[in-house]
């Protein structure tokens, strides 16, 4: 029996090939997913234990207490000579480190940015590089001797394209402005890399380095130490503790890297999440062809499988027989896709490092987790698949064998219901999500859109007549497209299938394209509200929240506030903080500048200028938290510590300020004083463009400074919103390619059955053109009644979510992208034809006289 | 018939030296040694022989489904030979009709929409009165708007025949129409290929191996070893049988007269 299943599959390959295609491109992401997460995830264990290789303990301050104080504290000159006494201790480094400390490139004056590594600074000991066992080494230059002299790692004087001897702006967030330094060498790190992981880096002497990061000379921010051969780790760590002064702990290298590591792998498995979503969406499609394939295939057998069973098979061995097809090809699509899928992850490394994302080298991970996932998803997705047809093909009646059963096509109604089973709870659960009871938001609402899914489709074969007729009434002219309509019509259920698995793509494609416009929409209308301000300064702040660590000096604004056509100008400096102890965000601004600036409307109590222990809020925060005019709440920015503040207004915003909001005397307590944003308002005949780009100038040395009127705004949000959408686009078209290949599937199994039909049809006389023309217009019904259901389901779902938003006041309206969504039938039409064009060209090219003798 | 009526009556198709082989070298088979006949309008034909006589295979090849090797076939006043595929599939779809043994319906349509279905893929209009006819004479008037699977097997033969003359033809070929029918429907569609031929001046070859149905016809061609051996006119079912026979225990006599190539 398995022998003989075996050899029918070797028979039917090129039936089931397209089913091995499916499986192989879902299992090929999952794979994918998991190899460029564990690739990446190597290179940066790698790049954390490079840094760390010679270091034993690492003296760094305490997590909490760096949080409780502006000010970390610091390790003194004397400190690091008491380690250095400690027993095992070969060698201390002091470490003189900041962030933030970003370089302005030479010829074009701009700040580097490198798109989310860190721009670091350090200080430099001369004589640390000469030593062997150093991470960094001299390949142009000398070490910085003089306190305007500096040296950069490669990728830094390539990016800011610097070489020795040119002047050098870099900025210093202590300094909150840019200084000048003259470039004296250029390091590179051991193995001839140009940087560890994408970060820039600019080395300065020792003390200038701690006059810049820390305001004063002779202090670290923490120690690396060197033990003496033959002494442990974790016992030199014990002693270093031991001589620790208050507030600083010390960790094993080994800890160390661990640690750095962590935080980025943490980032990593967003990714890798990210990514395994439109790999299931990819798989769930992929489900929709193999069972159509089996139940085609199955349907096509009905005579063999009967034989099998006048033979004496029992229903377990006709059903078995199928599963094995089903197992094997899970096995050879998963053995496929898991080859596929690193390829990806390999693809996708080298399509970073082209569009310069510097990436710690891991080379390409394939894990025993990784094979095991993708064999199991593979192999579980085909085998689930085929579970319904396979039990079908048991009941075949042994008696099949002998004569052609006409099966009547059974009724609909079970259908119907089940289907009506899983869309109702499938919604009910959408609106539960978008209601927010509960609080497991996103899970849910995945698990109600995909209920929905499954349940429409299996309502689609009631909606394939009415529908498909429609749209087949559209496009029959002559015989031949009437047959093709015909054709579709003639098994609903395989047509609904077919169609279903393309609606799934195009619904969430929809739904987002639906969301996009409305952001679009919202933000227009937002940006060309004459209320509001008419320039913006931002912050673009890639390295986490903020905290009043990055941006520009508020005082600046003086400068702004002289320029022609300028009536007033606030800033705005936002923090992470805990309120009343969960996580929230405060702002600290000048609030009677920027009432009118966010067209702020008193809902209750006096919104204008605060005392110091006053705080307003918005009618949104205040309702969800119970607030109200007169309640006492405690605010904690990072970096600072908690102060209660006296609620004496709650305010509204149409133009999106929200939140706590507080004077702007309270932003010293923040980590840094540096204002996050600020909102310039203009008189009414002034030059905006001349005016933003004096604002920018005055700004040049901030970097990740963003200057824009409204509608560089609107374009801007506009723009990252496209780029948004079409990454969405890119990775559902995975899953809509899925599906076109299920229509190719369909037709091409389709033609098999027909073939006898197709051989008496060119018999009497039709045309290779017209037989092409019948299977087209089979195709695009197919297509288009698929992206129909698409749209309309996506058009519900945008519309829900929209809804959604806007109860939450992050979006104001909603708007319908006719076009997209015309140019998405478009697109179906000529992907149906498409599709069609193998099919259509093995059905013109039959044999007739073969064909009409076929069984 | 007398040979001054063959020579007077129009030719609806013809043979001319046809060869046919398939295959090439050691698996060569050849089906057709130079054949060469023809095939009078309004007159109703049988082609009978034995298993791989190539009775068959002079069908297809003079119905334009099959490429002669040598030799050269007619349809009317068309050359059927060398025909580009455009070119025969016209034919096939103007001036030949086919009746298949196994009926070859379109399930998806009724019994008059597969009536109509050549010219409807032909793009022609229908002839009511003629149509009307044809559905007369095969008895299906009140079975128009079943589809097949709802009628039975000598309707759906009756309605592939109906669909054979929808187009009115030069010539329709039926390969075999009785062979997967009971005796009583099977006759039923005989008496239709004959009455259209005797009333509308159809014509009509039918390729068949059952004396019985042969005997319908007004002549038979009988092949044997891919050669017309004899040609019979007005035939019994008994005639037919006893010349049969005669085919049958020459081929096994002479076994030596089968050379494997051309």
């Amino acid at each position: 029996m398995l022998r003989s299943s075996l050899k029918g599959l070797l028979h039917r390959k090129l039936r089931l090939i397209l089913a091995v295609i499916a499986v192989m491109l879902g299992v090929g992401f999952v794979a994918g997913a998991n190899v460029l997460t564990d690739s990446l995830s190597s290179g940066f264990d790698k790049l954390f234990a490079t840094v760390n290789e010679n270091v034993a303990v690492q003296v760094q301050p305490d997590d909490d207490a760096a949080d409780g104080e502006t000010e970390p504290p610091r390790l003194t000159a004397a400190d690091v000579a008491r380690l250095e006494s400690v027993d095992g201790v070969a060698k201390v480094h002091g470490d003189v480190s900041a962030e933030g400390v970003v370089p302005f490139s030479v010829d074009t004056g701009k700040a580097v940015q490198t798109g989310g590594p860190p721009s670091l600074g350090i200080g430099i000991d001369p004589d640390e590089l000469e030593d062997p066992a150093s991470i960094v080494r001299l390949v142009d230059g000398s070490a910085p001797e003089r306190d305007d002299e500096a040296v950069l790692t490669k990728r830094t004087a390539n990016l800011a394209a610097a070489s020795v001897g040119d002047t050098i702006k870099v900025y210093v967030p202590r300094l909150r402005e840019a200084k000048e330094y003259r470039v004296v060498g250029v390091l590179q790190y051991t193995g001839d890399r140009d940087s560890l992981g994408g970060e820039t880096m600019v080395g300065f002497t020792i003390e200038e380095g701690q006059r810049l990061f820390y305001g004063k000379e002779g202090v670290y921010s923490g120690a690396s130490i060197v033990a003496e051969p033959e002494v442990a780790d974790t016992a030199l760590k014990r002693r270093v503790a031991a001589d620790l002064p208050s507030g600083f702990t010390a960790k094993t290298g080994q800890e160390a890297t661990d640690e750095q590591a962590s935080e980025i792998k943490e980032g990593l498995g967003f990714i890798n999440w990210f990514f395994l979503t439109f790999a299931l969406v990819a798989l769930l499609v992929g489900v929709f062809l193999i069972f159509n394939t089996f139940n085609i295939v199955v349907a096509q057998r009905s005579r063999e499988l009967a034989l099998y069973r006048a033979m004496g098979a029992s229903r377990g061995q006709v059903t078995r027989t199928v599963l094995v097809e089903a197992l094997v090809i899970g096995l050879v699509g998963s053995g496929l896709g898991l080859l596929f899928g690193a390829g990806l992850a390999m693809a996708a490394q080298g399509f970073f490092g082209a569009i310069g994302i510097d990436l710690p080298d891991g080379g390409v991970v394939v894990s025993v987790t990784t094979v095991l996932i993708s064999l199991a998803t593979g192999i579980g997705v085909t085998l689930v698949s085929a579970l319904a047809p396979a039990i079908r093909a048991s009941g075949v009646s042994p008696v099949a064998a002998m004569r052609d059963v006409v099966k009547p096509d059974k009724p609909l109604r079970w259908l119907l219901l089940s289907g009506l089973l899983l869309a109702v709870p499938g919604v009910a659960l959408i609106a539960w999500a978008l209601t927010g009871i509960g609080g497991a938001t996103l899970p849910v609402l995945g698990l109600g859109v995909v209920a929905v899914f499954v349940g429409v489709a299996l309502l689609s074969p009631v909606l394939t007549r009415p529908l498909s007729g429609l749209v087949g009434g559209l496009l029959s002219w002559g015989a031949a497209s009437k047959l093709g309509r015909r054709n579709a019509l003639r098994n609903p259920r395989r047509t609904a299938v077919t169609a279903a698995a393309l609606m799934i793509g195009v619904t969430l494609v929809s739904a987002f394209t639906v969301l996009g416009a409305s952001f679009k929409a919202t933000v227009t209308e937002l940006f060309n509200d004459q209320r509001g301000a008419d320039v913006i300064i931002n912050t673009t702040n890639m390295q986490g929240p903020p905290d009043g660590r990055l941006g520009f000096d508020p005082d600046k604004l003086d400068e702004v506030r002289d320029i022609d056509g300028v009536e007033k100008a606030a800033p705005l400096h936002v923090s992470v903080a805990k309120v009343d102890g969960s996580d929230s965000y405060v702002s600290a601004t000048d609030l009677a500048s920027a009432k009118s600036m966010f067209a702020m409307t008193v809902e209750s109590g006096r919104v204008g200028d605060l005392a110091d222990d006053e705080a307003a809020v918005d009618k949104r925060t205040a309702k969800d938290n119970g607030w109200k005019v007169g309640d006492a709440i405690a605010v904690q920015p990072a970096g600072g510590g908690e102060r209660t503040y006296r609620i004496v207004g709650v305010y509204d915003s149409e133009l999106g300020m929200n939140g706590v909001l507080l004077d702007s005397a309270a932003a010293k307590l923040f980590a840094g004083d540096l204002a996050n944003q600020g909102y310039v308002k203009l008189s009414d005949d002034a030059d905006s463009d001349a005016v933003v780009k004096q604002v920018e100038s005055i700004l040049a040395d901030y970097p990740m400074v963003t200057v824009a009127d409204r509608s560089d705004m609107v374009e801007q949000v506009n723009s990252q919103i496209d780029i948004a959408l079409n990454i969405f686009r890119v990775l559902l078209a995975l899953a809509v390619f899925i599906a076109f290949l299920g229509i190719v599937n369909t037709l091409l199994l389709s033609i098999y059955e027909r073939t006898r039909e197709l051989g008496m049809l060119r018999a009497i006389g039709m045309a290779r053109k017209q037989v092409k023309r019948m299977i087209r217009v089979e195709s695009v019904i197919i297509a288009v009644f698929g992206c129909a259901l698409g749209i309309g389901l996506g058009l519900a779902l945008g519309v829900a979510v929209g809804n959604a938003l806007i109860d939450q006041g992050q979006m104001t309206t909603i708007a319908l992208p006719g076009v997209d969504l015309i140019a998405f039938v478009a697109v179906a039409v000529v992907a149906g034809v498409a599709a069609a064009w193998w099919p259509a060209f093995r059905a013109s090219r039959l044999n007739v006289l073969e064909a009409i003798a076929y069984e | 018939m007398t040979a001054t009526a063959a020579a007077t009556a129009e030719i609806a198709a013809r043979a001319e030296q046809v060869w046919k082989a398939y295959g090439s070298g050691e698996t060569e088979v050849v089906a057709l040694r130079g054949v060469s006949t023809h095939f009078e309008r309004g007159r109703f034909t049988a082609i009978m022989g034995p298993s791989g006589s190539g009775k068959s295979t002079l069908m297809h090849c003079l119905a334009g489904l099959d490429t002669v090797s040598k030799g050269a076939v007619w349809i009317g006043d068309t050359q059927v030979t060398g025909l580009s595929d455009r070119k025969l599939t016209k034919l096939r779809r103007d001036q030949v009709g086919f009746v298949f043994q196994q009926f070859n319906l379109l399930p998806t349509l009724s019994a008059e929409e597969n009536i109509l279905l050549p010219l409807s893929i032909a793009g022609r209009k229908v002839d009511r009165a003629w149509f009307d006819t044809v559905v007369d004479t095969v008895g299906l008037r009140d079975r128009l708007h079943h589809r097949p699977s709802e009628l039975s097997g000598g309707q759906q033969q009756r309605v592939a025949c109906a669909r054979a003359f929808a187009s009115r033809p030069d010539v329709v070929f039926a390969d075999e129409p009785t062979g997967n029918l009971d005796s009583r429907s099977g006759s039923e569609v005989l008496h239709f290929l004959r009455n259209s031929v005797r009333e509308f001046d159809q014509t009509v070859v039918m390729v068949t191996h059952d004396p019985v149905a042969a005997s319908y016809a007004d002549r038979i061609i009988f092949l044997a070893d891919g050669q017309i051996v004899d040609e019979m006119l007005d035939p019994t079912p008994e005639d037919v049988l006893d010349r049969l026979k005669r085919l049958d225990i020459g081929a096994e006599v002479e076994p030596s007269e089968r050379p494997g190539a051309v």
